[in-house]
């Protein structure tokens, strides 16, 4: 694999760049000096001005870089230049609104300057100006028609606006003054036509579009790109027998992709109703060769009883015989289908004793068959899975399997997981560790025990175990590198367990980490505006735009932002949180612990200010060469977070980590229920129902509405005057909170009566109960009774009702008596002990 | 699972793939880059079984295609004959399954049939006995050398080529028995002379482009050009 020394330190790669760096360094300062003499000589020169605030600019200061601009406008505001460069330096602070208006007023000073057209035209579709970005390409376009990406471009910003006749007409008009025909290994005119392809695809017309396809079909180069197109067209446009042919043969190309199967099923006419038709079908191709999974695995999805059965077995005897340590995770997903669960669960529990006699039989071979092992192997996992739980069987099969292989980490490694289900988390991040030890260059394993570890409140545990495969000499040490590489997971779960202690400040700096990734993915896409045009791959470029328009759709965003969000939340209702002390999270009563906490954080202040230091120190070794990336970069102000603890407007901060939630996860309703809890904090009302209502809708039984809804409710009530909110209220929200003079006290008696024995109704019920009596301790009352009513209670909802509880303001003590009871129903749950004495 | 290409959306996860399961690491400029430069020849793996993803209903309560495995792959920026294999791995829960061996031969051919490759070559660690295992025996590479403390950790590698003219020769020319519709469009050698010469230029001109950073892992701006000056 490519190492990251040869690619950003040592061998002959990277030398190139060192020197580039020099280069250009050693060619600013000349280009300083110059500057300098001219305007010795000539001290008002707009021009060099500008010259010379984009070199102090480009040397990393700033302020400076800015100020002299503005002198260079000041003195020459009819100099384009002086206007470009004003831009040139916004847009390196990443505003890209008041670059595009300087770019502006520079084209208004010089509307044929190339330069400032082009870097408009950048700006313009990063920002998705497209009618900008159409009329920036068209003069573009004008200048230089000769080249073949400025019609490509055009038709690009027609294409991405949507007006695909005009985006095919102007390739067409360029293909038009084509002398002959490009020969076949001209990259450029192959993608431009298979682009043109995509064009008319996606207008509708695919009978246009398949005509197109035929006539490039024989010479473009992406084999597997036309094979598709051509099967997907046929197929939609109902030419069944073509189809079949064509996902033949890219079923002879690729057996092992499931879009194909379907398009030949579709091809032939088949529905998942004719199975024996179907088997025949995927017989015929698992015959073609032993190694195609696809084939053999996709009917025991459709298949059904002793069909099934007999498929699972030949199929799972084959995974076994080979020692294939997946097989489970492989078919786990039959599980959904209860009966398919209990046949396999049937066929490899008997595989058991025959694995055995098998393997005696066959045991003059002398590589040992795997069969048995693999066997106790796969039925830990399938005990361990939440659908067949056993977790008693699982630590049977795993205490077996240690003792024929000590020394195979996955043993110890499904032993940890076995632990964590049954809530022993201390006990999980051990037996990860000691799995971890027994192959210590494995990084799956030691990924697997730094986020055990994280899970069990060990931070700095987690770090030096993650250290082990970091470059740890960079700037920032080992989190240094990680923030580098882009670690989401880890500074998610680092930043989930100083949440769950509340160290709020550690806890949001990592959150923040996340979100400005996501902001520099947005920003990668900068670059690809021109280098795609010159490679030329056009479709992958559109395809890369469309993906960063939803790039915050990713469920790698919703879990930050949300988990930021509901510490903002939690900042603003006890702004006391935000003043952090050494004795945080502690009970205040316990003295003990408090006198422990502050050791901790005298500790750990002391580590921060040392590894600050030997920050200091390397980074001023490495200043002579600059950093890796060839900027310097500047110290972390706030390592900890203490800045972002102590905002002082928590609900506007949690208000930009929600925008995205909400444009992507309209339809999800814990995304909706934080919108409600984000806008009734702000005295956004009509926001606030407008996240309820539709919180109802998703789902219209769920208790958490019920709460908000009341709290809702009491929140309008001294405001009368808010008429349109109460109106909309009153015609849209379900009854009784449709009607603003309702009896809610006793509509929420009566709602915990009917859900008894349901604790996360008991919790709402509560919840409602605060807003409308808060003097009252029924509800915590109530809560406390969970482990006794709720029969069904599990342990994540145990775990919830020990967060409200404390955010109701119950004592430790009944906390903590809560946490026994339910301790009493799952004995390995110390996880239950930790939450219930923070 | 599936064996598909990559798409720029399966980034992030691949990203994380690649962090679970091995120490050489790379930010995601660097993954759009081998996905906008060469977007034929990097394949994933995905389990489907987990598969609810549909872009246009909620994305937060259906799951983005889950990862299990990936190779990307590039064509080198000096030499347009020769493909390289930036990174390859499978999660741990889905090892010996024949992913890497299926993720390989996808892009080994389209090395061949888009660029028109004559080898391939990677880099490997002289421990990694799974990884050599597939290279040698199951694909065919050749070990070049050793070379000496590749790796950060100072680990040796091993350097392999595969020679894709032979490995594809068979499958090619059954492709050319069934090409009787080609109408005679375009000689194959000739073909291949042509596809050398653009191709050089393709790249030369990516490359004044400021690309040059990516190429080595770094992100810098592209030198701007100023108005006048
Ligand atoms: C190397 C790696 C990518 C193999 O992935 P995989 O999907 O399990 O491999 P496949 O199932 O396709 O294996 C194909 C063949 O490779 C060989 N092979 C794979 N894993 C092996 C192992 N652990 N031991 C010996 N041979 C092995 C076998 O010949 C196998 O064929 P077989 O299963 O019919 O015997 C995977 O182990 C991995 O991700 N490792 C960590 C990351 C890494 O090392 N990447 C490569 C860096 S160069």
């Amino acid at each position: 694999m490519l190492s990251r020394t040869s690619n950003r330190s040592s061998t002959k790669r990277v030398r190139p760049r060192s020197a580039n760096v020099r280069i250009r360094t050693d060619r600013m300062s000349p280009g300083l000096k110059a500057a300098d003499q001219i305007l010795k000589k000539n001290p008002n020169h707009g021009d060099t001005e500008a010259m010379k605030a984009l070199i102090l600019n480009s040397l990393g200061q700033t302020e400076e870089a800015f100020a002299l601009a503005k002198t260079a406008l000041k003195d020459d505001m009819k100099s384009h230049v002086c206007w470009h460069v004003y831009g040139i330096l916004w847009r390196s602070v990443k505003n890209n609104e008041e670059a595009i208006k300087a770019y502006r007023f520079a084209l208004k000073l010089e509307p044929d300057s190339p330069q400032v057209l082009r870097d408009l035209a950048l700006l313009q579709i990063q920002t998705r100006d497209y009618q900008g970005y159409i009329q920036s390409r068209n003069l573009m376009l004008q200048q230089r028609s000769s080249l073949r990406l400025n019609w490509t471009a055009l038709a690009i910003a027609h294409h991405l606006a949507e007006d695909f006749k005009s985006a095919e007409n102007v390739l067409n008009t360029y293909e038009g003054t084509l002398k002959h025909t490009p020969s076949k290994g001209d990259i450029e005119h192959a993608e431009a036509v298979l682009y043109k392809n995509m064009i008319i695809a996606e207008s509708g017309d695919v009978q246009r579009a398949l005509e197109h396809l035929d006539t490039i079909y024989q010479t473009s180069p992406d084999r597997t790109a036309v094979m598709e197109l051509r099967a997907k067209y046929l197929l939609q446009l109902d030419k069944k027998e073509e189809a079949e042919k064509a996902y033949r043969a890219l079923l002879d190309r690729n057996a092992e992709y499931r879009a194909y199967y379907e398009g030949l099923e579709k091809a032939l006419g088949l529905d998942k109703s004719q199975k024996q038709e179907l088997k025949e079908l995927y017989a015929s191709y698992a015959n073609k060769n032993d190694r195609i999974d696809a084939a053999r695995r996709i009917p025991l999805d459709f298949l059904e009883g002793e069909d099934f059965k007999e498929a699972a077995d030949s199929y799972l005897r084959a995974k076994l015989h080979k020692g294939v340590p997946s097989t489970f995770n492989n078919v786990k997903s039959l599980y959904a289908d209860a009966s398919k669960l209990k046949t396999i669960e049937g066929l490899v529990e008997g595989y058991q004793s025959e694995g055995v006699a098998n393997g005696d039989a066959t045991g003059a071979t002398t590589k040992k068959d795997s069969f048995h092992e693999t066997t106790l192997y796969f039925l830990a996992q399938h005990y361990n899975y939440k659908l067949s739980r056993d977790l008693k069987k699982a630590m049977q099969y795993v205490d077996k399997l240690i003792e024929l292989s000590p020394k195979t980490y996955d043993y110890h490694m499904t032993k940890a997981r076995v632990l964590k289900h049954s809530g022993n988390i201390s006990e999980a991040s051990k037996a990860m560790s000691h799995a971890r030890e027994l192959d210590i260059k494995d990084r799956y394993i030691n990924t697997k025990c730094a986020k055990y570890q994280l899970r069990n409140d060990e931070n700095a545990d987690a770090l030096a175990t993650m250290s082990k495969f970091t470059r740890n000499e960079v700037v920032g040490g080992t989190l240094g590198d990680l923030t580098d590489m882009q670690s989401l997971w880890y500074l998610t779960e680092d930043g989930e367990a100083y949440a769950r202690r509340s160290e709020y400040g550690l806890a949001l700096k990592r959150f923040h980490t996340v979100f400005d990734i996501f902001d520099v993915w947005q920003e990668d896409q900068f670059d690809f505006h021109s280098f795609s045009l010159r490679k030329g791959q056009i479709r992958a470029y559109v395809d890369t735009l469309r993906w960063e328009d939803r790039l915050r759709s990713h469920p790698f965003y919703k879990r930050i932002a949300v988990d930021a969000i509901k510490v903002y939340l939690a900042l603003h209702d006890r702004p006391i949180l935000s003043q952090e002390t050494a004795t945080n999270g502690v009970d205040p009563t316990d003295a003990k612990a408090i006198k422990k906490a502050k050791k901790e954080a005298e500790r750990r202040e002391r580590e921060d200010a040392e590894r600050r230091e030997a920050e200091r120190k390397a980074a001023a070794a490495k200043k002579a060469n600059a950093t890796a990336d060839g900027e310097t970069k500047k110290p972390d102000e706030d390592p900890n977070g203490k800045k972002l603890r102590e905002t002082k407007e928590p609900l506007a901060v949690a208000t930009r980590f929600l925008a995205p939630l909400l444009e992507f996860g309209a339809a999800d309703l814990e995304v909706q229920h934080l919108g409600f809890e984000v806008y009734l904090r702000k005295g956004k009302f009509f926001l606030a129902l407008k996240s309820l209502l539709a919180a109802f809708t998703i789902a219209p039984e769920d208790p958490t509405a019920h709460a908000q809804a009341v709290r809702f409710r009491q929140a309008c009530k001294p405001l009368d005057e808010n008429k349109a909110v109460l109106d909309l209220a009153s015609s849209s929200l379900p009854a009784p909170f449709n009607d603003a003079k309702a009896d809610l006290a006793s509509h929420n008696e009566a709602f915990v009566k009917q859900h008894a024995d349901s604790p996360r109704h008991v919790y709402n019920y509560a919840r409602a109960l605060k807003a409308l009596d808060p003097s009252s301790s029924q509800g915590q009352k109530t809560i406390l009774e969970v482990p006794d009513r709720c029969k069904d209670v599990n342990l994540a909802q145990g775990l919830e009702g020990i967060a409200l509880l404390r955010e109701l303001g119950s004592e430790k003590a009944s906390i903590q008596a809560f946490a026994k009871k339910l301790q009493d129903k799952w004995p390995a749950a110390t996880i239950l002990e930790r939450e219930a004495s923070r | 699972m599936d064996i598909r290409l990559l798409r720029s959306s399966d980034i992030p996860n691949v990203q994380l793939a690649n962090l679970t399961n091995l120490p050489e690491n790379y930010f995601l400029k660097y993954y759009l880059y081998h996905a906008l430069s060469w977007p034929q020849l990097s394949y994933v793996a995905v389990d489907v079984s987990s598969l609810e993803y549909n872009a246009s209903s909620n994305p937060y309560t259906s799951k983005p295609p889950k990862i299990v495995g990936y190779v990307l792959a590039k064509i080198d920026e000096d030499n347009n004959q020769t493909g390289h294999i930036t990174s390859l791995s499978v999660m741990r829960t889905h090892r010996r399954l024949g992913l890497a061996e299926k993720l390989m031969r996808q892009s080994t051919r389209a090395m061949r049939e888009y660029y028109n490759a004559r080898d391939v070559s990677l880099h490997v660690r002289c421990s990694n006995q799974a990884a050599i295992g597939l290279y040698t025996e199951r694909l065919g590479f050749a070990r070049e050398k050793v070379e000496s403390k590749y790796y950060a950790d100072g680990e040796d590698a091993f350097s392999m080529k595969l020679d894709l003219v032979s490995a594809f020769k068979d499958e090619e020319k059954a492709a050319e028995g069934e090409g009787e519709k080609t109408d005679g469009v375009d000689e194959g050698g000739e073909v291949g002379e042509a596809g050398k010469k653009e191709e050089k230029k393709t790249v030369k001109v990516g490359r004044q482009l400021g690309v040059q950073s990516l190429v080595e892992n770094v992100v810098q701006k592209p030198s701007q050009q100023v108005a006048g000056a």
